[in-house]
């Protein structure tokens, strides 16, 4: 039964801005707030942009200047695959004789997945095994930088008013300080920081922070605004009769992924530059801790900092589930595994009758009134045999089995609705959680105090399946 | 009476038809071929010169015969089969259909190839299946997992990629592994034993 381990089973509950169910392994803790914390909860920042294929480190102004993309690598304007580079042995004349001809090496590039080469759109081969190869000019380039940069200008000087008027307003804030974090900020985040959420209707203020600094002298630019024609190039007489070659025709996915040119014919299909992905790291909005932050290198999958929920929390995973039937009491076999190394105990409490947090079960259930004892995982366990077992008093109605840091328990359900979904239980676990990493206080009661345990309580949905018919 | 006799002559009529199955029923093999002997060839298969079939591929007429050309290579687990369609045996005689492969084709790993008409410089790659109805023509490439099992010719030069089966026309056919074949040749034999070649046309005595 293997989807009873499918992650989305058991969902914990969020409290942040907005309540999110997720799974344990897909949440994170902030050990300094105690409290859980989701994707949407918590602020991403771009670390460093790497190459997907060549893995090829690049800092971001680089990567903006290269507008994401990498030097080296292709993609298949067809496949989206990644190129590589083949060779092949032309004849050539030599250029000393030209009488006589020798064999060169000559590169073109093919996809391994479509077969797709650069030949097929009419790109020579190339003498040489990178960098020869060229995207195509876009023929409205000039006319897209002049407008870029008017409406930087443009977008810099709302800017400068608006931190003025702020100024003037004497707000609580280092008025100057707020206006360079401002730049900083936005020069180097872009959008998604909370600065930029807070003013909604800013249009273009991610651009305020790529235009010249301030102070400088700026010579005004004007653009010619664009002149609407009345006469439309008309179509091709045959556009009706002709039979469409359907080969030929690109895909919607094809042609968008060039929005310079564009293409509707497979012919004029050009390779790009690979895209950069980024590495990310993930900060608590209210204490403005690192909850994840990666390794800079892009071969290393590792993290410099990684608080995710899995390693503190502990995590309850569905066993087995008998046949349920509507109105009547069955026992349900669920684990709990204790990831930290100290026991933690843990208290289960079945919701309260108006609890604003429980809005998805369709059942009843009893949970074991009993605190839980959980042992502390220890790595070395396995090979020590002469570790004598710890002795916990179990009682065999509530726990299954206890086995190194993870027990088997039962809670009672009794499914209330008689409709087709999926019976979901909820509750509330409770237990103490030991911050090791808060700071280290001078004791006065010796070097024994163990870190103040406090009593964290989460709310837990299961979802435990269809009612057997 | 009658059905007695009428019984000992459908005896002797299957008696020679078995014989003419018996006699047809022999793998032809052409010298320059290189069979591994793990491979499992039934029925009535002639496979020409410079082909190469690795162990555990599988090459089953059932059907009717199987012609296979020169210069193919046939990889482990691949599957060429010429079987009644779903497998339902018809109980009339049915005029048997040969299973024509031709030139320079490459049957890559665990595909399953049930096409009647294949021609020259075809590649179906890694667990693709293709079925009865299909006629490959020549340069046609059948991506790896891909399920072909249309009702049509496919035309020259295709692709077919993708969970989708996307097509796309190349402009070049697949190159011939000449390379590929030459290495094959000579190496197999160091660490197989080969089916001995029978030269086509040997009428089975």
């Amino acid at each position: 039964m293997a989807s009873l381990l499918q992650p989305d089973r058991v969902v914990y509950l969020v409290r942040g801005e907005k309540k999110i169910r997720a799974p344990l392994s897909q949440l994170y803790f902030c050990r300094y707030c105690s409290e859980l914390r989701s994707l949407e909860c918590v602020s991403h920042e771009v670390d460093s942009h790497y190459c997907p294929s060549c893995l090829e480190n690049m800092p971001s102004a680089e990567a903006k200047l290269k507008k994401n993309r990498c030097a080296n690598c292709f993609d298949c304007p067809c496949c989206m695959h990644t190129l590589s580079t083949r060779a092949t042995n032309i004849p050539a004349p030599l250029p000393d004789d030209p009488t006589k001809t020798a064999m060169k090496k000559a590169y073109y590039l093919a996809c391994g997945f479509c077969r797709w080469t650069s030949r097929d759109v009419g790109m020579a081969d190339k003498s040489v095994a990178s960098g020869g190869w060229q995207e195509p000019e876009n023929p409205h380039t000039q006319r897209i930088n002049k407008l870029i940069e008017y409406y930087q200008q443009l977008a810099h000087r709302e800017k400068q008013e608006r931190d003025r008027k702020k100024m003037a307003r004497r707000r609580q804030c280092m008025p100057l300080a707020f206006s360079q974090h401002t730049i900083h900020v936005v020069e180097k985040y872009g959008l998604g920081t909370r600065l930029q959420r807070q003013r909604p209707g800013a249009p273009l203020s991610s651009l305020a922070g790529l235009s010249l600094k301030e102070g400088e002298d700026q010579k005004e630019i004007t653009i010619e605004p664009a002149q609407a024609l009345d006469e439309v190039e008309p179509l091709p007489e045959d556009c009706y009769t002709r039979p469409i070659n359907l080969p030929e025709v690109t895909t919607l996915r094809q042609r968008l992924l060039q929005p310079d040119f564009q293409p509707a014919g497979a012919s004029q299909l050009h390779p790009r530059h690979k895209h950069l992905l980024m590495k990310r790291s993930l900060r608590c909005r209210k204490c403005e801790h690192n909850l994840s932050k990666p390794e800079f290198n892009p071969t290393s999958i590792k993290f410099k900092i990684q608080l995710v929920a899995v390693s503190y929390i502990p995590e309850v995973r569905i066993m087995s589930i008998p046949n349920l039937r509507n109105g009547k009491e069955s026992q349900v076999l669920l684990t709990l595994t204790n990831p930290v190394e100290n026991i933690t105990r843990v208290s289960l409490t079945s919701c309260e009758e108006n609890d604003p947090d429980e809005i998805n079960s369709t059942a009843k259930v009893l949970v074991p009134s009993k605190e839980l004892l959980l042992a502390g995982k220890d790595a070395a366990a396995e090979y020590d045999e002469l570790a004598e077992p710890q002795d916990f008093q179990d009682d065999p109605d509530v726990v299954a089995f206890r086995k190194s840091n993870k027990i088997g328990f039962f809670i009672k359900v009794i499914p209330q609705k008689e409709e087709d979904t999926d019976v979901t239980v909820s509750f509330k676990i409770r237990h103490d959680f030991r911050n090791l990493a808060g700071p280290i206080r001078p004791s006065e009661e010796g070097a024994d105090t163990a870190a103040e345990a406090i009593w964290l309580t989460h709310h837990v949905e299961l979802r435990l399946g269809p009612l057997a018919s | 009476m009658i059905e007695w006799l009428n019984g000992a002559s459908h005896r002797t009529s299957s008696f020679t038809m078995a014989d003419k199955q018996n006699a047809q029923k022999s793998v032809k093999i052409a010298t320059g071929a290189v069979v591994c002997v793990e491979s499992e060839i039934r029925g009535d298969v002639t496979i020409g010169a410079r082909t190469v079939v690795h162990p555990k591929a599988r090459i089953i007429a059932e059907a009717g015969p199987i012609v296979i050309g020169e210069g193919n290579l046939i990889e482990e687990q691949a599957l060429i089969i010429n079987s009644y369609p779903e497998n339902i045996i018809p109980d009339s005689e049915v005029e048997p259909k040969t299973m024509t492969i031709g030139i320079n084709n490459v049957f890559e790993v665990g595909c399953v190839s049930q096409a009647l008409k294949i021609g020259d410089n075809n590649v179906i790659e890694s667990k693709a299946d293709v079925g009865r109805n299909v006629i490959l023509t020549s340069g046609c490439i059948i991506g790896a997992f891909c399920q072909v099992n249309t009702c049509e010719v496919i035309p020259e030069n295709t692709v077919i990629y993708g969970s989708g089966c996307m097509r796309r026309v190349q402009t070049e056919r697949p190159q011939p592994q000449t390379l590929q074949l030459d290495f094959l040749m000579k190496i197999l034999p160091n660490y197989h034993h080969l089916k001995k070649t029978v030269k086509a046309g040997h009428a089975a005595s």
